[in-house]
Order: structure tokens, then sequence, then C-alpha cells
């Protein structure tokens, strides 16, 4: 993208002034989507970012200034603007780059863009078909197929010239359901870190059948009652309980700005002892995973809480200074454009003991959350909230009539405690998280959980 | 490469592919932003950013490609991607591109320079002071930020339209954490104006009033009740739901106002505007991202379902007037539909006067997750929230960690009044939202 020689020139102007880091990103993104609206091919997003961000360091002082002129006059100016901004000063590093090849542990077979737009209708249309035959109370169908092709350059005054590419597949798909005039919706977006193989794993028929069927199993349910009541959260996707309840007041982001319920905890019992979670941005293949975060560190599998217990944070390079410890290679960007800060990755709930007809059976009258819509957290005060998308009542150990428009609102560190019941079903689900440094693929996962008692609003 | 050269380069790789109508929307930026934690400057940011987005017709069909770098080699590839994503497309409905030649509504915008690094870092750090000075319970964690940015805009199509609008905003944004007995709770304030307009110690002083004033809460009770839903929270659930009033949304069957124009869907007291000239928004525009000229209109005018707003292609397919709405999420998406300044018409009484009127009852000053917790198709909402408790006609005890649960469009009939204050505080672009305290009869709340 960048030849080693002038990212080398770059640096060491970025450097000028008494920087004791400098770092540049460069980013050449193709975003492809295709949208279907009611068995048609509506409209395509296509897309090439392309620009670079040059970041320099000193002490706990970071200045980045980004361009879109990548010529190396253009970069050698965006540079200089960084290195103005930071103050005066003389250079104390000389820049010697050696370029470094992690690897790469996500095989892509099929580079999306390498494939005819008419390929990726096709399987689109197939989930979007089987989401509509599902019903006749089914009047609407909107389906997604995209692909990201992110490649990146990082070069730092540490001495690393590393790229990568990035290559994301996700299929989308929402059903509208009518049934007796009341309308409501269901959804499907499983995606991964793959080119288009990923659909000899997942069947685009079963994407647009599960959308469809919740959606006309959601529109003839009738509302979720309002209280405080145990609550079993269904596996996969459910796993955003974690993300929001905790995980993102375990990020630098927040850790290192004293704005988190969790400042100054390592070491103590933060959740019950049946909790341990792990933020993993190695696993192969993962909606989440990376070889190395947006600062050229290695991505790591860091247990977050073990047995209840906090055992580490999510730590960029500036929270790690801040913190007074390394960075866990969690530092990530949706784009040149965003200042890196640690995100998570691949973040879940590891399996426990108990069954989900355990769970169930212990619940004499509460909600059964199977699946979970989007959420939020404000750090600060540990209150978050995320919606449920596919709720039932659970009477006298059973599963009964569904029920609509739940949301689940709750504290962090009480929440922690209150998961009482860890089952042995992980699994993991596709969300994109949105954050200071922009919006980014992760997932979210859990084996089933009990919260003993949390506020459900429903009405 | 400049965009002037750019536009030129496209022109002559049309010719040669046979492409004779297109388009393009150009959108650059500079821009800066500097943060303060503590009492200093710990972030600083400038970046020069732009991109091009190309939507050409062939058979028919829209096709779109964008890119951020404008090179000779790209200036043909994007008419090759256009054209090609084109192809595939299977929509119904008419597409095409303005004419040039309108005219426009003169608006005022900010013509001043891009604000020197030094001066915004004064005000960045004299916010800091402020936010320390205005209270002992002020801790570590109350941060500011000042931004800048010099805008440009562009379209430029094969039908002689050809568009440009600068203009530069400035904001201030204070946050402020506040502590007390083990308790910490944050809040924030916002302003955007021209730079000297600022009041940066006001700022400060409102994000440190707004936190303290949470601290201490209590939990709501569990109950249906009266809601008074104050500017800050009403403002988010218009925003949330103004698709619902979308044209592109009707068409595509997502919204359940499609063929509802001229019917009642609203209490009487409501009249809900859409206005690209409102007085205070720092970013008024004479033309939506289609190139047609813009005009304020009432989307509904007391409690009718007056028009949906509408794109070229919307409006066409429905045989309805173009309300110049047109609009991209991004340069480089699809034209949409969206509001400008959309806001709800201020009634007679005071706030004060209304929450006498209500006696018993929750004021709500924030909402939380309304990405996943408000059904757009549905209408129907579960949302986190916090504010205070209306007893005897005023303002008490705050709470907060409760949900207020209902359905917008039934909420929509549930307007018993609308107050008479209301003021734009920080909108940061074209389109923004706006609101008086509303009170609405029998919500779900839940709470302990």
């Amino acid at each position: 993208m960048i030849a080693r020689e002038i990212c080398e020139r770059v640096l060491q102007k970025a450097v000028s002034t008494g920087a004791d880091y400098a770092e540049i990103f460069a980013e050449n993104t193709l975003d492809h989507a295709i949208n279907l609206v009611g068995g048609r091919v509506d409209s395509v997003h296509d897309a090439l970012i392309a620009g670079a961000a040059v970041r320099v360091f000193r002490g706990l002082r970071s200045v980045m200034a980004t361009t879109v002129d990548t010529s190396e006059a253009g970069l050698m100016k965006c540079a200089a603007s960084a290195a103005e901004a930071l103050g005066q000063g003389t250079a104390e590093i000389d820049i010697c780059l050696k370029e470094r090849l992690f690897g790469d542990i996500h095989p892509i077979k099929i580079v999306p863009a390498s494939v005819a737009n008419k390929t990726k209708v096709e399987l689109l249309k197939s989930g979007c078909a089987a989401a509509a035959e599902y019903s006749d109370s089914i009047v609407q169908v909107t389906g997604t197929l995209l692909d990201v092709d992110h490649n990146i350059l990082i070069a730092t005054s540490e001495g690393l010239y590393a790229q990568d590419r990035q290559i994301r597949t996700r299929m989308s798909i929402s059903a509208i359901a009518e049934v007796n005039g009341e309308t409501q919706t269901g959804g499907c977006r499983p995606g991964a870190r793959m080119g288009l193989e990923f659909f000899e794993r997942v069947d685009p028929k079963a994407v647009g059948v599960h959308a469809a069927k919740q959606a006309v199993t959601m529109a003839g349910a009738g509302y979720c009652p309002a209280g405080i009541m145990p609550v079993a959260i269904g596996n996969g996707f459910g796993g955003v309980i974690f993300h929001e309840a905790c995980g993102h007041s375990l990020e630098a982001t927040s850790v290192a700005y004293n704005r988190s319920q969790f400042c100054g905890k390592l070491g103590l019992q933060i959740a019950n002892e049946k909790v341990t979670a792990i933020d993993d941005g190695t696993i192969p293949g993962d909606w989440g995973s990376i070889n190395f975060d947006d600062e050229g560190t290695p991505a790591k599998r860091n247990v977050l809480i073990e047995k209840g217990v906090l055992k580490s944070y999510m730590i960029d390079k500036m929270g790690g200074r801040r913190m007074g410890m390394e960075s866990t290679g969690n530092a990530r960007r949706q784009s040149y454009a965003y200042t890196p800060t640690s995100r998570m990755t691949n973040t879940f709930l590891a399996p426990g003991n108990e069954t989900q007809e355990e769970i169930i059976s212990s619940i004499e009258y509460g909600l059964y959350a199977k699946d979970m819509g989007g959420g939020s957290v404000n750090p600060v005060t540990g209150e978050f909230n995320f919606a449920v998308n596919e709720g039932y009542i659970i009477r006298n150990g059973k599963i009964c009539e569904p029920v609509r428009g739940a949301s689940l609102v709750g504290k962090g560190s009480e929440v922690l405690q209150r998961i009482d019941m860890v089952s042995d079903n992980l699994e993991c689900g596709q969300g994109m998280c949105g954050s200071s440094s922009g919006s980014i693929p992760t997932n979210v996962g859990q084996p089933m959980i009990r919260v003993s008692s949390i506020t459900v609003g429903g009405r | 490469m400049d965009f002037l050269k750019f536009k030129q380069l496209v022109a002559s790789e049309a010719q040669k592919l046979g492409i004779n109508e297109y388009e393009l929307y150009y959108q650059a930026a500079e821009s800066i932003s500097i943060s303060a934690f503590q009492k200093e400057i710990n972030k600083f940011s400038s970046a020069l950013d732009g991109g091009v987005c190309l939507r050409c017709l062939v058979n028919g069909k829209m096709g779109y490609a964008s890119t951020e770098a404008l090179s000779e080699q790209e200036a043909s590839a994007l008419l090759r991607r256009a054209a090609d994503n084109a192809a595939v497309l299977e929509s119904e409905e008419e597409e095409f591109l303005t004419e040039g030649g309108a005219t426009y509504q003169k608006v005022s915008t900010n013509q001043q320079p891009l604000p020197g690094a030094e001066c915004l870092k004064e005000k960045v750090l004299a916010g800091q002071e402020a936010l320390y000075a205005a209270d002992s319970r002020v801790k570590d964690g109350s941060t500011g930020q000042i931004f800048a940015e010099k805008m440009h805009l562009a379209i430029h199509n094969s039908k002689g339209l050809d568009l440009s609008y600068e203009n530069t905003l400035v904001g201030y944004m204070a946050g402020a954490v506040v502590g007390d007995q083990g308790e910490m709770v944050n809040d924030y304030e916002m302003r955007v104006a021209p730079l000297e307009e600022i009041d940066i110690s006001e700022v400060a002083n409102e994000a440190v009033k707004n936190a303290v004033s949470k601290l201490g809460a209590g939990v709501a009770p569990t109950s249906n009740m009266p809601v008074v839903f104050a500017p800050s929270a009403m403002k988010q659930l218009l925003g949330t739901y103004s698709g619902v009033f979308s044209a592109e949304n009707a068409l595509k069957g997502l919204t359940l106002l499609k063929g509802k124009e001229g019917q009642k869907i609203a209490a009487d007291c409501v009249t809900l505007v859409d206005d690209p000239f409102y007085p205070q928004s720092p970013m008024p525009m004479p033309f939506d991202a289609e190139g047609t000229p813009t005009h304020c209109k009432n989307i509904i005018q007391n409690g009718v379902l007056n028009t949906l707003l509408y794109n070229c292609k919307t409006a066409r397919a429905a045989g309805k007037e173009n309300t110049g709405n047109a609009a991209k999420a991004g340069y480089d998406s699809k034209v949409s539909v969206r509001p400008f300044t959309m806001y709800l018409t201020p009634g007679k009484c005071t706030e004060a006067e209304l929450l006498e009127k209500v006696e018993n009852g929750i004021y709500i000053t924030d909402l939380g997750g309304l990405h996943a917790g408000a059904n757009t198709i549905s209408g129907d909402f579960s949302l986190q929230s916090s504010g205070f408790l209306i007893e005897n006609g005023k303002k008490t005890v705050p709470v907060r960690s409760f949900t207020v649960a209902g359905n917008f469009f039934q909420l929509l009939n549930g307007i018993q009044e609308i107050a008479s204050e209301m003021e734009m505080k920080g909108a940061t672009g074209s389109t923004a939202f706006l609101s008086p305290a509303v009170w609405v009869e029998g919500l779900s709340i839940a709470g302990k």
C-alpha cells in the first residue's frame, strides 16, 4: 500500500518534535452490500475507503492527523501537522522499519470481491424467498448481503511494518409478519471472518426461515409484563448481556479515565463464581477475530473474569500508558478516520455445568429471553439496557406463551452477581459494536444463563 | 486531485463508456478536534477527508459507487463499478436526475475560516477549569471536547445541475462526572454555534448541574402513569421514529403510516414540522441530496397526517409532490429520505404550568438503547429511562434504572398537551430533532 521507505520518512517527520511514539495506519477497503426488498434487488452499496492516519504520543498526550491524500507529499503534510500539534521539541527516535509477517489464521477460499454480483444476488434471493414463503402472514422481507475487504498497513516507530487483509461476509434478513392487524418483526444476521465459503456452513434458506419464524411468533404474542423477575437468557446473541453489563466497563476506554464502575477492582470478586468471561481475538474465522490489532499488537485470548474474579482489562497502547499496563491486543478502529481505542473482539461467557432444562425448570415464574436485540451501557454508572427480540413466559418450570416488546435493564456490577446458573451450550452471535472508535464487528456469546432477578421493561 | 479535475475526468470517461446520465456527489471537510482530561489537553486530531459518490442511469436503473481515492484510474473504475451495480437492480420505480436551473432560497451559513488550534485549546482548558470549579463533587473523568469542521458539499450532474455549499461548524461538549458517598453519575451538555457565541463556562456549569441533579436517585415504582417527556427525551424519540414519515419506507412497506395521508394519526394539539431553514440550525440547507430546492412543511397538522417526506423517486411513484427531503446517510450512501429540522410545534402553557396540570407522574429526561428497544416497524418501545418524579405538580426526587414502555403510534394519539418552551442546543448537522416537553397519558413504567 505504502512502501516501507516512504513510511520511514513519514514517521521520521512525525517524531521530529519529540514524540516518544509514532504510527501510520493506512487503509484500502472495499465495502460492498446488496440490498433486497420484497424479492427484488433494491440497491447495491459499493464504496472504496482509502486514507491514512498518522498518530504521535508524548507521555499521555496523543495527536492524530488523517488524510485521504496518501501520496508521499500528502502523508508528509499529515505527519507535519501531527508533529506540530504535539508542540515543540527535537527528534529523539531514529526510525528503522522491519517488515513483519504475522501470518493469517483466517484462510479465505472465495474472495467476495472476485465474485460477480449475480452470484451474490442468487444467494440472497434464496434466503429472502425462504422467509417470504414461510407463512402467509409474512408481509415484507428485506435482506442484505454484505462483504468487506479491509486492507490495512501499520508502521510504528518501534520498527514494525506489517499488513493484513481482513475479509468478512454477512447475511441479514428481516421479516415483517402481520397477524390479526398486529405487525411484528423478526431477524437473523449471521456473519464470519470468511469469504463466500461462509455459505457452505450457513444455509441462506435457514437464515430466512429463522427471521420469518420469529416475526410470525412475535406477531401473535401479547405484551410482556413489567416488573422484577428471574430471567433465563438464551445462548448465542444472549451474550450481549455480558457485552453491555460488563464488557464495555472493562475497556481501557473507560477504565483509564476513571469512568468505569470496575476501576481498581483487579483481583477482586466482581461477579458470581459461576461467571468466567473471555475475550478472544484469535478464533479462526470468527466475526470479531483479528490477526493483530489496529496498533499492530498480536491478537490474544484474554481471560477477563475467572470464577467471578476480575483478571484483566482490555487495553490499547494509550490506555495502557495511563494504567501502567501493557496492551492486550484490543486496539480497534472502524477506519483510518477514527482514533483507535480498546474494544472487544469475540467476547463470551465460558460454559458451565448446568443444562438448559435445569435452568428453565428452576424458574417458577419468569421470562425466557430466547433472542436478544442490541443494547447500550453507561460505563460510569454501569447502567445498561438491551432489547428482547423473542421472549416467552416461564410458568412452573415450563416455557409458555410468547411475549413481545420487552427490554432488560440493570446495573452491571449487580447483575454480574445474580448470574447464578450457567449451562453447557456455548454459542456466539454476531453484532456491530459502536463506541468512540466507530462501528466494528464483534462476537458476543454465552451458554444459557439464569439471572436470579432483573428489571423487565414490559407493559 | 481536486474535485474539479476529477469531474472533468469522469465526464470524458463517461462519454467513452456511453454513460449519458450521471451525477457526482462530493463531500469534503477539514476538521480539528481537541479533548481535555483533568486539566490538560490529552487528545488532538485533525482530518482532511473527502469522497465522491457517483450514480448513473443504465437501462433505467440507478447504479452507485463511491471512492475516496480521486485519481485518473478511479474515475474510470468508478463508472464501471456503478454500471455493474446498475445491471443487477430490479426495483420498478422510475429513477431520474434533477434538472439544473431551479432557484434556491438564500441561507446564511458560517463562512468563517477554521479556528486556530491554540484558540481552541484555550477554550477547552477554560472549560475544564469551569467544570472543576462548578461543584466540589466533580471528579476526574470529567472531560471537555471542542471540534471545528469546515465542510464542502457539491452536486454536479449531466443535466446541468451544479450546486455547491460551504459551512463551518464549531461545537463544544462538556461531560461531567460527579460523585458523592460512593455513587458516581454523569451527564453532558453541548452547543454548536460560531465560536464567539459559545459560552464555555455556561455549558460546563450546565453539565455539572445536570449530573448533580441525578445524585441520590431512587427507583421508580412499577405502574401505569402519566409521563412528561422532557425536551431532551422527546427529541430522542422523534429522531428514532422519524423514519415512519419516510415515503421511501412507505414504498417498501416498512412504515405503518403508508396510505394514511389525510387521516387523523395524532392528538389535535400535535403539529409536526420539518423546516430546512430553522433559525437556530447550524446547517440550513437550500437544496436536498438530489439538488431539489427545499421548503418548510407541516408533516402533521392538528393531528392529521398532511404529507410524508418525499424525494424524486418516491414522489413520482406515489403521484405526490416532492417535499425536497432526499438525503444520504453518508456521501457514499444511496439517496433516501430524511427530515431537516423536525420539531413539534410548541403549545401555549409553560412547562411549569403543564406539570401542575399533570399533578402526579414521571418526568423523563433521558432514554437509552433506542437503537434496540424501539421497534420502528411496529412502533413498540421499551426503553431504559431516567428522570424525576412529578409530585403535586412539581418535579421532585430523581429516579433512574427504570423502563418506559408504549407504542409510538398510540403515543401520538395520547399526547395531552405540549409545553411552550423549545431550544436548539447541540445539533451537529443538517438533520436535527427538537421538541418542547410533552405530556402523554398512561405509559407503563417498570421499576421496583
